[in-house]
């Protein structure tokens, strides 16, 4: 498990999402890219109902194909102060929400989700998926994973010009947000920080929808 | 009724009752009572007296009106208790009469009794004789069983000093193996089913008690000591299944390729047949059917691995043995014998085996599959309170860990019985290869001296070897140490630098390591002698590149100057063709002027190089020699 950055590659405005994801399967194969296997991340979203009192509470429950064992929750505490209660836990957390349902209701057409392809060239792991919300194409997303370095702060730049080769001028010069924001750059990198870019990128995706 | 009463239901018991019980203890019970006695029986309990006599007459002129009416109507007894009543009232009218006879005879008016006169029964003398002995008789043998009885018993409790009761071996048995009652036999189970094994053929066994057969019960006080001679009988007789009969064991040796590819029968020495006698004492007979029953399970898992095993060259199991292949040209043989009880009645033909048995291999086998059964009984603790039980501590962290898929791949691959078996026999094979390579180079080189350390404590498939080579009187000059790890099919040496090198199990490939470690040491010990001696090291090299080229290693060099500079030794040792040796002195000796250098001064830079002849040098050996030639050109 290495440094993972996540980022949302625009669909051009005369192409479709299909399309814009086989410019950029054709674009890292061309770098000498293997295809290995297919990858999923879904997002499921319940929000607590009146019998809880007070605001509204959310809670995210994500699954990644890289990591199968395990249930990433992430609980929106409205505040104040706003924060996110992480939690990692095996399969069976998913059986739990389904007897909490009573407490927390899913809410089933805001279920989203990233699937597609995962390359692998020499060191890092390449997916390129396509994002769709209860069955809606939503965007393209690129994952681009460096296996042998644990902290983002000294990968960065050698992981920008790796991407840039083929993402173009998408790519920042600075590193992304959620690595400025929450001040990652110079700690170990962890699954729950890859799982937390796909969630900022799924709720950015639902702000869209709501425009 | 309460709502806190308890129903009682009251029965009779159902045993019978005792009617007698006779003199030697024996109990007689009344026969059981039928419906019809069953209800006399009952009948007798009603009260009567209750009833006063006027109510009995004044029932019985009822009952008499009842009758009439019932004789005219001849209908069938209204209720079951009709024909008690009838016979009651047939006999309380004849009482009636009776006593108002009675009542008349005692007034002496109108009747009077009289005594009938009565004949005296004669007496018989030798009837009363004969009615008396056969009484005594009678008693006599009631008295006479009794003895017998006693008598019989303590010669029972006699014999039982050297075959114990059935009942106490029974308990002993039950102490240490499986039994339950099954309708009117015992059955036990043998099979390591409760220990974790899962192997499906089951274990049972019969428990019957054995028959003293020509044994009379007489016989023991008078002939003790044939009873001691006897083999140890018992009172208890188990009956195995045939397939579990006999002597078992896995035979396991290495086999040189080609050696004989023939798939024989592996059979057991005609000597262990013999201890299969049918009727063994009961302990060594379950066990040997226990092991038996081991053995199978232990072959069948090895066969089920071989089978299902992918691996270059394909493992063969044919008929009891399975072969794999442990290294090129060396296969391991894991073979099953039985010697039953054969039902064809066949000997054991032993064929001639120069094969050893590789008692260390089979110790694991069994260790193995012991391993096997308790992982299958024993789960890894904590368990977790809910979910599942049975995968380990770390698949179960592997969800809240965030574990990926190649982490979660790691987890599911374990090795097989057969592969951790064929790894041991690997690290078997290259030991003993290591072990002759530095034995023999031990024996071949005199100077210097390698002597090796095995360590004592080692795992089943990683050794450990350390080798210092020395040499002899001067092993405080130069000491060089490798240590050397045996792996499966790998020899990992470390030097004293520090560098590491990898090797193959070829022993070529350590012979030409240890060799070219040799004439290393020779060079390092020439320079330290040459410190201590005063001379000073020119140059040295470990790789030299000119000179003929060497099968393996390189050849190295060294040049040493005398204190005064005046004298030269040059050193170059070959791995292959060994150590030559070259002088030079300046100013030489044979100087004169040429055309080109004609100057005097010119012969301090030293002339040609002379070999010494090396073979007729004094001294000991390599060390010893330098030390001499260094020694005389100082002094000369």
């Amino acid at each position: 498990m290495g440094v993972t950055i996540l980022l949302s590659y625009p669909v051009p405005e005369n192409k479709t999402g299909p399309q814009t994801v086989d410019l950029l399967i054709k674009r890292i194969g061309a770098l000498g890219a293997v295809q290995s296997g297919q990858f999923l991340v879904d997002c499921e979203t319940f929000s607590s109902g009146p019998t809880m009192g007070g605001p509204p509470r959310t809670v995210h429950v994500l699954h990644n194909s890289e990591q199968p064992a395990a249930v990433f929750a992430l609980l929106e505490s409205p505040g104040p102060p706003p924060k996110t209660v992480p939690l990692v836990a095996d399969g069976l957390f998913d059986l739990l929400m389904l007897k909490m349902s009573s407490i927390y209701a899913s809410k089933k057409q805001t279920r989203m989700e990233a699937r597609g392809t995962r390359f692998e060239i020499a060191d890092f792991l390449v997916k390129i998926g396509t994002v769709t919300m209860s069955s809606n194409f939503k965007g393209v997303l690129v994952e681009v994973e460096y296996r042998p370095c644990f902290i983002a702060g000294n990968c960065w730049e050698l992981m920008r010009e790796f991407m840039q080769s083929f993402l173009g001028s998408v790519v920042q010069n600075t590193p992304p947000p959620y690595f400025q924001v929450h001040n990652r750059l110079n700690d170990v990198y962890q699954p729950l920080d890859t799982i937390q870019q796909y969630l900022d990128h799924f709720a950015s995706y639902r702000k869209v929808a709501g425009l | 009724m309460s709502a806190y009463s308890v129903n009682i239901s009251v029965e009779a018991p159902v045993e019978n009752q005792i009617q007698e019980i006779t003199y030697d203890g024996q109990e007689i019970y009344t026969p059981p009572l039928t419906m019809s006695e069953h209800l006399t029986k009952l009948a007798q309990k009603i009260d009567f007296a209750k009833c006063g006599p006027e109510e009995l007459n004044k029932e019985i002129t009822e009952i008499d009106k009842n009758e009439d009416e019932a004789e005219q109507s001849t209908a069938p007894p209204l209720w079951p208790w009709d024909s008690v009543r009838n016979k009651l009232r047939n006999a309380l009218t004849e009482v009636s009469v009776l006593a108002d006879v009675l009542s008349i005879a005692k007034d002496k008016h109108y009747m009077v009794l009289d005594p009938v006169p009565q004949e005296p029964p004669e007496l018989k003398p030798m009837v009363q004789v004969y009615a008396r002995k056969k009484a005594l008789a009678g008693a006599a043998s009631v008295l006479l069983s009794g003895a017998d009885r006693l008598k019989n018993l303590q010669a029972e409790a006699l014999r039982n000093r050297t075959t114990p009761d059935f009942h106490i071996e029974l308990l002993r048995l039950r102490q240490n193996f499986r039994l339950k009652k099954v309708s009117n036999s015992i059955v036990g189970d043998l099979s390591y089913r409760t220990a974790g094994s899962k192997f499906a053929q089951n274990g049972t066994f019969e428990v019957t008690k054995a028959e003293e057969d020509g044994d009379s019960p007489l016989s023991p006080p008078c002939s003790p000591n044939a009873s001691l001679s006897n083999k140890p009988t018992s009172a208890l007789r188990v009956t195995v299944p045939s397939e579990l009969q006999g002597v078992a064991f896995i035979k396991v040796f290495f086999q040189k390729d080609q050696d004989s590819l023939t798939a024989a029968q592996l059979n057991l020495p005609s000597s262990s047949t013999a201890n299969a006698i049918p009727d063994m004492y009961w302990q060594p007979k379950l066990e040997a059917a226990q092991n038996v029953l081991f053995c199978k399970e232990l072959f069948n898992q090895l066969a089920k691995d071989a089978v299902q095993l992918q691996s270059p060259i394909p493992h063969i199991v044919v008929g009891n043995q399975i072969i794999a292949s442990v290294l090129p040209g060396i296969q391991l043989v894991i073979g099953l014998c039985h010697s039953g009880v054969s039902t064809d009645g066949k000997t054991a033909v032993v064929p001639p085996s120069s094969n050893g048995h590789d008692h260390v291999l089979e110790h694991s086998l069994h260790q193995l599959l012991r391993e096997l059964h308790h992982k299958n009984t024993h789960h890894p603790f904590p368990h977790p309170s809910s979910g599942p039980i049975g995968p380990s501590k770390r698949r179960r962290l592997a969800g809240p860990c965030a574990a990926d898929r190649e982490e979660l791949m790691q987890m599911t691959q374990s090795e097989t019985m057969l592969e951790q078996v064929i790894k041991q026999a690997q690290h078997i094979n290259l030991r003993d290869r290591t072990l002759f390579v530095l034995d023999r180079l031990a024996k071949d080189i005199k100077d210097p001296l390698i002597t090796s350390h095995w360590n004592a404590l080692n795992s089943p498939t990683q050794s450990c070897v350390k080798i210092n080579i020395v040499a002899h009187m001067y092993d405080t000059i130069c000491r060089t140490s490798l240590l050397i790890h045996v792996n499966e099919t790998t020899l990992k040496c470390i030097t004293r630098d520090g560098r590491v090198i990898h090797m193959s199990y070829e022993s070529q490939e350590l012979r030409d390591f240890i060799m070219c470690q040799v004439y290393l040491h020779q060079m390092t010990a020439v320079q330290n002698l040459a410190k201590c001696m005063g001379w000073q090291c020119l140059a040295n090299s470990a790789q030299l590149g000119v000179g003929a080229v060497e099968p393996f290693g390189n050849a190295s060099s060294c040049v040493l100057a005398s204190p005064t500079g005046e004298r030269l030794i040059s050193v170059r040792c070959e791995p292959k063709s060994g150590v030559h040796v070259t002088i030079a002195q300046s100013p030489r000796k044979d100087f004169f002027p040429g055309q080109l250098v004609k100057e005097r001064k010119w012969e301090n830079l030293g002339g040609s190089f002379k070999e010494v002849r090396w073979d007729k040098m004094e001294g000991k050996n390599f060390l010893n020699k330098m030390e001499l030639l260094m020694a005389s050109l100082t002094s000369s």
